[in-house]
């Protein structure tokens, strides 16, 4: 007998785990979401009711936040794209002996908390920051520029959050290309661009694309950031699930507003998975 | 020539200009932990390590960073044997529903934190769990699971399967094939994402959000919720201890496994 222990007790395990601890609750919460609204009420009641997300979908406030949510993600996202692209193509394009110092450079933000890199913003944006600082010593600005508390701020904390989330699938995408094939596009005349935006990114597309996928999906989620860099009328999707979770206690509501968080992320998802097909989705599972 | 030259240049300045944009933050925050005054002024008009004392002293940052250890090594300790056992089995196992088993396995990534956080929040309240630490305890357990999956499960595929065999040829049970001659040789790729789960779940804020009450707090929640109504350079302080933590962690990591292969999969 050459297995003791069948394959699928061994992965049984993981699979309870995952299944009670995070797919049971996420149900949970869908079907929470469609009971009334009773603040401070926790128990899941058999009453189903669409008026939370009649409350969400006809107030021009709600909008305003889902609007703000999704204009920061997209924001985010596109320049991510851009300078990912570019950190990708400097590694790949890197020497071996230097590429493992420029991978931890990229890389090791991503494992600092963001409760630590939204902090360094901070010190770097303040009135009495790096930024305001330089700007004053050379006499270009009289007065402290208000950098904080702006979106631009928040857009800026969010680019440091997932570029380098966006670096790793491109640069995974970069590695399968034959490095033959832009080298032959040089030997025929392409200049160094033309190979770079003619030959090379149209190759690496699947990485970008399911970079594109993560982070939107990611930043949309992001709680950390806007709530600390935000301005007071900074209203994200993240901060009102908070709100409403944690001060009003009005958790029906909040679940709504979970269930929309989750949906949008998941609509970019599955767009993703359904239009670009299958060389995608073999890099968004890795 | 002198085009491709111009190019060139422009993507190295552009390539220069992002290092700096990454590592800002950080190198600022570095700086400013020195700094003798209350207010974190740039530059430090003068050097101390007064607010590294003043954060070893603040009691909330103490607690909160033993309560992060802690949870950070349960979480671990409890996920890493489901998760070599998930990978040994997805490795031997031949299944039509495999794909499944293994998005099953990936979705603790894919759903946003905050989301399981709430999630577990809900139904755990609903079930009349409302101890913050075992709920913690759950939500850290799904952080650190898949990393230890995908780093085992990578260092299995590199591994040649005629070892496993030829022990078994030789007159070894499988079980003695797996714990002598297959343990010992996926070590690296299990203790790598042993060490990235642990440091995902010491840094988390997501997941744990919803999770903490005022009792059992986690270190980065209570720098947080510290940072909302103070500015004193002691953030600054206990910042540079976990970002100095973090960064030794992540060279023995780079040199072990490869940071590339830990976030990438294969």
């Amino acid at each position: 007998m050459r297995h003791p222990t069948p394959a699928a007790l061994l992965v049984l395990p993981a699979c309870i785990l995952v299944a009670a601890c995070l797919i049971l609750p996420l149900a949970f919460v869908l079907a929470f979401s469609f009971n009334p609204a009773r603040p401070g009420e926790i128990e899941l009641t058999g009453e189903l009711t669409i008026a939370n997300y009649w409350r969400f979908f006809a107030s021009p406030f709600y909008w305003k936040i889902l609007g703000k949510t999704v204009y920061l993600s997209a924001t985010t996202t596109a320049i991510c794209a851009a300078f990912g692209t570019v950190l990708a193509l400097a590694i790949w394009r890197a020497p071996a002996s230097r590429r493992g110092l420029i991978v931890i450079v990229v890389l090791s933000p991503l494992l600092v908390s963001i409760v630590t890199r939204t902090f360094g913003w901070m010190v770097v944006l303040g009135d009495n920051g790096l930024i305001n600082a330089i700007l004053i010593g050379t006499g270009i600005v009289g007065q402290p520029l208000q950098l904080m508390f702006t979106n631009s701020a928040v857009i800026v904390g969010l680019v440091h959050v997932f570029l380098p989330i966006m670096v790793l699938p491109i640069v995974t995408a970069l590695e399968r290309i034959d490095p033959a094939v832009p080298e032959a596009a040089g030997t025929l005349g392409a200049g160094p661009a033309t190979v770079a935006f003619r030959i090379v990114l149209p190759l690496a597309s699947p990485g970008l694309i399911a970079g594109i996928t993560i982070v939107f999906s990611l930043a949309m989620s992001s709680y950390v950031t806007p709530a600390l860099m935000g301005g007071p009328d900074s209203g994200v999707l993240t901060t009102l699930i908070y709100q409403q979770f944690v001060v009003t206690f009005n958790w029906q509501f909040g679940a709504v507003l979970v269930a929309i968080l989750l949906a949008t992320s998941l609509l970019a998802v599955g767009v993703t998975f359904f239009e670009f097909g299958r060389r995608s989705r073999a890099w968004m599972s890795r | 020539m002198t085009a491709d030259r111009l190019q060139h240049a422009c993507f190295s300045g552009l390539v220069w200009m992002l290092y700096v944009f990454l590592l800002a933050p950080l190198v600022c925050i570095i700086i400013v932990s020195f700094n003798s005054e209350a207010v974190q002024s740039f530059p430090p008009t003068g050097w101390s390590l007064r607010w590294y004392a003043a954060a070893l002293n603040n009691a909330g940052f103490v607690k909160g960073a033993l309560t992060s250890f802690l949870l950070a090594a349960a979480a671990t300790l409890l996920a890493t044997p489901l998760g070599v056992m998930a990978a040994v089995g997805l490795w031997n196992g031949r299944w039509r529903f495999k794909p499944i088993i293994e998005a099953l396995f990936v979705s603790p990534i894919i759903v946003p934190g905050l989301v399981s956080g709430i999630a577990l929040l809900v139904v755990l309240a609903s079930a009349g769990i409302r101890q913050a630490p075992a709920r913690l305890l759950i939500g850290h357990m799904l952080i650190v699971l898949p990393y230890v999956i995908r780093t085992t499960l990578a260092s299995l595929l590199q591994l040649d399967r005629s070892l496993q065999e030829a022990a078994e040829t030789l007159g070894a049970t499988s079980r003695q094939a797996f714990f002598k001659i297959v343990l010992p040789l996926i070590k690296p790729g299990i203790a790598a994402g042993m060490l990235f789960g642990f440091i995902l779940s010491f840094d988390d804020v997501n997941v744990s959000l919803f999770l903490v009450d005022a009792r059992t707090m986690t270190l980065p929640i209570s720098v947080m919720s510290y940072l909302q109504y103070s500015f004193d350079p002691s953030v600054a302080a206990i910042s540079s201890m976990m970002i100095a933590l973090t960064f030794t962690l992540t060279v023995v990591l780079e040199r072990w496994f490869g940071l590339k292969r830990l976030f990438a999969g294969r």
